[in-house]
């Protein structure tokens, strides 16, 4: 079953460009990993879901609803972490925690506690006194503590040193293991490769592609390394297929996609003094979605 | 309900400021009064030989100064004003400040209607102005009393009270669509006060030049006039338009908010 379910969506705004025609679905129980430059569109399609801004075409289901007209129901099952945490002023954690839990029908004292000590998050301090990092626990246990079926997370690790992400990951693959859904929105690649089982990367507003982050990698994605003895005319990999093509003195370095043995005879012509193929890390696929347009 | 008490803990602060600076006004206003009562008719000899347009600036106009009562019409107007920038404000912060500081993405992701943050928003500012309601009836029957040498004054200033209650939930409103309508949150107070002092100016302007009375409608503060309440009572016309355009800018509040693309 698919708990998010987005067709043709689009929103523009006024002049500056917003997302066009994005759909992908996201499957109940996965990690998908939203990624994409900054300004890229994440945060407005994740704010569309939400309904906090409406689409201009297009539309957006959450468990099987449509976001717009079934909103305050949709929500009584997400938990959403915004990239940039806002709280009012004033307030101790506790009091903001409570107030949170106020608005779903059920008890989540004992979460509230459970979530701020894995945390260690102070629930007596003033909210305007937290660091960054601090506030971003606020937002985590806040948008965690009605054990929601269904996360949201927008660039969530920023203000997180090492350790506390790697708990908050835990945190997130404990409730995962549990069936949650959860849609991790970043720019940042290792986090996604590590947590996430499905991506799409968005670039510009547009979909570029939706895929499982293993057969993004093993897509026949390969990173070349070359070393010769003589120099080379680089010309020589002018083909189908290869990218970012990187020539130093005597190593050509490029990342190919297409049959390995049209390549490996481009090779065999030359005289080579070292070989590497290897899998190229996320980023390195990434980068090629990116500029493949330049 | 959490919402409302939410909004309480929030607005409490000014609203005891804007109390204490009401009382201030009603006292202070009134002890004036009572600097004055040993001039016996002079004072108003004194008023009527000022220009007309600065009587009319004071609004002044027909009341007996000699009176604790009639002294009392000549400061409502500025309780009124008090009243009216307090509820404008409050009705524009109200709705614009989850926006403004960017915490409607807590509560708008909430399992939350938009219709249902506005009523429980508009509950917690009707409280607002009662309590600024009431403070002002209490502490102005107590002080006007003190100087009215045994003439009944509640009943009137019941009636004065009724009006500014009028004006209080008309400027709420005309606040709060404000705030829904504009796509910067930040802009919500400074237009609906620019809108408050633009109706309050014309009102003045209206009493300078007679060839303006056909605006009288459009400025609400000649709806509730001092001299016409308490010569006449409410007029019925008034309360009619004033409880329409209450209720179409309630109605536009939550149009706008429910369609909003929410600025954060």
């Amino acid at each position: 079953m698919s708990v998010i379910e987005i067709s043709n969506l689009t929103k523009l705004y006024g002049n500056s460009r917003g997302i066009s025609d994005v759909s992908f679905n996201v499957e109940e129980g996965e990690i998908f990993g939203f990624i994409g430059p900054n300004g890229a569109g994440k945060s407005t399609t994740i704010r569309t879901l939400l309904s906090l801004i409406y689409p201009t075409s297009g539309s957006a289901k959450i468990f099987g609803k449509d976001v717009v007209k079934y909103a305050p129901e949709i929500k009584r099952d997400i938990g959403y972490l915004p990239s940039e945490v806002f709280y009012y002023d004033n307030m101790k954690v506790i009091d903001l925690l409570k107030y949170s839990a106020s608005f779903y029908k059920k008890d989540c004292t004992r979460r509230i506690k459970e979530l701020s000590e894995i945390l260690e998050l102070d629930l007596n301090r003033k909210i305007e006194d937290l660091s960054l990092g601090n506030k971003k626990k606020v937002g985590i246990v806040q948008g965690l503590l009605h054990e929601p079926k269904l996360i949201i997370l927008d660039e969530p690790t920023s203000g997180l040193d090492p350790l506390m992400q790697q708990k908050f990951f835990d945190l997130l693959e404990k409730e995962n293991k549990k069936g949650v859904t959860i849609l991790f929105s970043s720019h940042i690649l290792s986090e996604v490769q590590r947590l996430c089982d499905r991506v799409a990367i968005i670039k510009e507003g547009k979909i570029v592609q939706v895929d499982r982050i293993s057969t993004l990698k093993e897509n026949n994605y390969k990173k070349f390394k070359i070393e010769t003895k003589t120099e080379v005319d680089f010309r020589a990999f002018d083909v189908a297929g290869v990218n970012q093509i990187e020539i130093k003195a005597n190593t050509i370095s490029f990342i190919f996609r297409g049959n390995i043995n049209s390549i490996l005879k481009k090779i065999s012509e030359i005289e080579i003094a070292n070989l590497w193929i290897e899998e190229p890390t996320l980023e390195e696929i990434f980068m090629h979605f990116y500029k493949k347009e330049e | 309900m959490n919402i409302v008490i939410r909004e309480l803990q929030a607005t409490r602060k000014s609203l005891i400021i804007w109390c204490v600076g009401v009382l201030f006004m009603v006292f202070a206003g009134m002890g004036k009064y009572a600097g004055m009562t040993g001039t016996g008719q002079t004072i108003n000899e004194l008023m009527a030989e000022m220009p007309e347009s600065l009587q009319a600036i004071m609004g002044s106009g027909g009341f007996d100064l000699t009176k604790a009562i009639g002294y009392y019409g000549l400061l409502f107007l500025y309780l009124a004003m008090m009243a009216t920038i307090h509820a404008v404000m409050l009705g524009a912060n109200i709705v614009s400040k989850e926006e403004r500081d960017k915490t409607a993405e807590f509560l708008l992701v909430k399992p939350i209607s938009r219709g249902k943050v506005i009523t429980l928003k508009l509950t917690a500012s009707l409280i607002n102005l009662v309590t600024f309601n009431l403070v002002t009836l209490v502490s102005s029957i107590v002080m006007v009393q003190r100087y009215a040498q045994g003439e009944a004054v509640s009943g009137d200033i019941g009636l004065l009270m009724i009006g500014m209650f009028f004006l209080q939930l008309l400027f709420l409103v005309v606040g709060t669509a404000i705030a829904a309508i504009i796509k910067r949150p930040k802009r919500a107070a400074s237009i609906s006060t620019g809108v408050l002092l633009l109706t309050f100016i014309l009102s003045i302007a209206i009493n300078l030049n007679d060839k303006l009375g056909i605006l009288k409608f459009i400025t609400p503060f000649k709806y509730y006039e001092a001299e016409q309440i308490l010569n006449e009572g409410l007029d019925p016309a008034y309360l009619t338009i004033s409880i329409i355009l209450i209720t179409v800018l309630t109605a536009i509040t939550y149009q706008s908010y429910k369609k909003k693309d929410l600025n954060i």
